[in-house]
């Protein structure tokens, strides 16, 4: 395909993050942009694209979260927006369509939410899904741990092949300053004794409730190379959206739409997994890292457990995943917990956590980044490289 | 009776016929005229091959344990008291798979493809919910 290595991510955007009270939705994803923008080196003038992803219910007395709302606040008048309602997770083919056509110069990606401190997770989780909540099914934990038990059932997984991704990814956490849990270390034994939230998922299978935000910046390759950073070059992309309902849902123990998706963005890529260096997956749940990498090719149905076991991800590891401690151990800022994490590493940009002499594992020149929406409904495939 | 806290259905023009069906304690799917699909949710048009011809069937009632998860939480005032309770994904043998609960049956027996048939609840004057216990033997 044409694309590759035409688009890079070339600005990060950080904010206070874990529980910072007193603070809207709004003014998270205002101040990930402006930091974005200027990470990027780049004016406010500059952006003429702005998407954001979907917003979770306002907390009490906030306006929700729309696109316009966000450029207002930035002082920006762009020249096109967009938000994502309800999961499609499709921003990176969307800013790379805007940018391939001309129509945009310069987009902003942007999520922000004030998760831990406001009612937001509260009223999201009460929200009918159909009739689900007549049987007392609220919730996305719920959802995935159907799945989960269903993989239980098919193929050999369960809290012992979980464990490994909770503690693993705790411990880059430990490395990492920002990160929520950077102060707290775990155990296999912490994670056995985190208690049942839905079985079969106990709480450290859970990812983090976070108030914060962050965005990216992203243009073409060729305007990337007079800005501030070493530019990190888009080069496959691929999405598959099964969209059933849960329980309709004949994909819950793989494939899904993980598979389609990076057979997609592998071809476009013209590499494999073992050109891989490191993941950055959407860890909404451990058994989400565990299917997306079994359907990456990773390792067979069933093989997680020995695959996983031994460090395989952890900092020394010879795959390591989630190096920010993800969502489970860092934040929560939906795809782009994983995608700004795989831009800062492809940067060098990531201290006592870079991946390479740092961390004693293998310099990376190739990141695998996933986002995926509703229950498994959709999925995207991102893969980077360092240019 | 106590007054009832949980969450009842909202009745719209799509699943009317089935929580009508439920009143009446049977469990009623959209069959497709053409292509001979079995439905859910209920919708305007059958997704496997597009037709509006459709008819509505009785389910047996009968079905296998796709999967389920056990509540330890309750997010909703309403099931407080229940916890831990089991919600489960039953497949029917028309083919649809329905959100349910499962009632009559120690949770440490539960397991994935386990017969299990439909019991009704009776919850109000206006609707009747379908959840499912094992098979009897």
């Amino acid at each position: 395909m044409g694309l590759r290595d035409k688009y890079a991510i070339v600005g990060v955007g950080y904010t206070p993050q874990g529980r910072v009270p007193g603070r809207t939705a709004l003014s998270f994803h205002v101040e990930a942009c402006a930091n974005a923008i200027a990470d990027a080196g780049l004016n406010k003038k500059d952006i003429d694209g702005l998407m954001c992803y979907r917003a979770f219910p306002p907390g009490a007395g906030e306006t929700p979260v729309t696109p316009y709302l966000v450029a207002q606040h930035l002082g920006l008048s762009p020249t096109y927006m967009s938000m994502d309602a309800n999961c499609s997770r499709s921003h990176i083919q969307h800013a790379v369509g805007m940018l391939d056509s001309g129509l945009c110069r310069y987009v902003v990606l942007s999520y922000g939410h004030n998760a831990s401190s406001s009612d937001s997770m509260r009223r999201m989780l009460l929200e009918r899904n159909g009739d689900d909540a007549v049987f007392g099914h609220f919730g996305a934990a719920a959802g995935y741990a159907l799945a989960a038990r269903r993989a239980m059932h098919t193929f050999r997984t369960g809290p012992e092949t979980w464990k490994h991704i909770a503690v693993g990814q705790r411990r880059w956490a430990n490395l990492n300053p920002q990160a929520m849990m950077h102060q707290r270390t775990m155990s296999f034994d912490d994670y056995y004794n985190s208690g049942w939230v839905v079985e079969p998922f106990r709480l450290f299978d859970n990812c983090l409730i976070s108030d914060g935000g962050r965005a990216l910046v992203i243009t073409s390759a060729e305007r990337a190379r007079d800005l501030k950073h070493r530019p990190v070059l888009i080069i496959g992309m691929g999405q598959h959206n099964p969209s059933c309902e849960v329980h309709q849902a004949s994909h819950l123990a793989g494939p899904t739409g993980a598979k389609k998706a990076a057979e997609t963005a592998f071809g476009m890529a013209g590499i494999t997994v073992d050109d891989v260096d490191a993941c950055e997956i959407y860890d909404c749940f451990t058994y989400t890292v565990e299917i997306t990498l079994q359907d990456y090719g990773f390792f067979g149905p069933g093989e997680g457990e020995d695959w996983f076991k031994d460090g395989t991800i952890e900092p020394g590891g010879r795959m390591p995943v989630n190096t920010s401690g993800g969502q489970l151990s860092e934040a929560y800022y939906m795809g782009l917990t994983p995608l700004s994490e795989a831009a800062m590493q492809l940067m060098g940009r990531c201290g006592s956590r870079q991946l390479g002499p740092a961390t004693n594992t293998k310099e990376p020149e190739v990141i695998l980044c996933s986002d995926n929406g509703g229950v498994l409904q959709t999925h995207t495939c991102i893969i980077l490289r360092r240019s | 009776m106590k007054r009832y806290l949980k969450p009842l259905p909202e009745v719209n023009g799509d699943n009317k016929e089935f929580w009508i069906g439920c009143k009446a304690h049977e469990l009623r799917f959209q069959k497709c005229r053409e292509c001979g699909h079995v439905r859910w949710p209920p919708s305007m048009i059958c997704p496997a091959c597009h037709s509006r011809e459709t008819e509505w069937i009785v389910s047996s009632g009968k079905g296998t344990m796709y999967s389920f998860v056990i509540y330890h939480v309750a997010f909703h005032e309403g099931f407080k008291d229940d916890v831990p309770y089991a919600v489960a994904d039953v497949e029917l043998e028309e083919g649809p798979r329905l959100l349910t609960n499962i009632v009559d049956c120690p949770h440490e027996n539960i397991t994935c493809d386990m017969p299990v048939q439909v019991v009704w609840e009776d919850r109000t004057d206006d609707f009747s919910l379908p959840k499912f216990r094992p098979t009897a033997p």
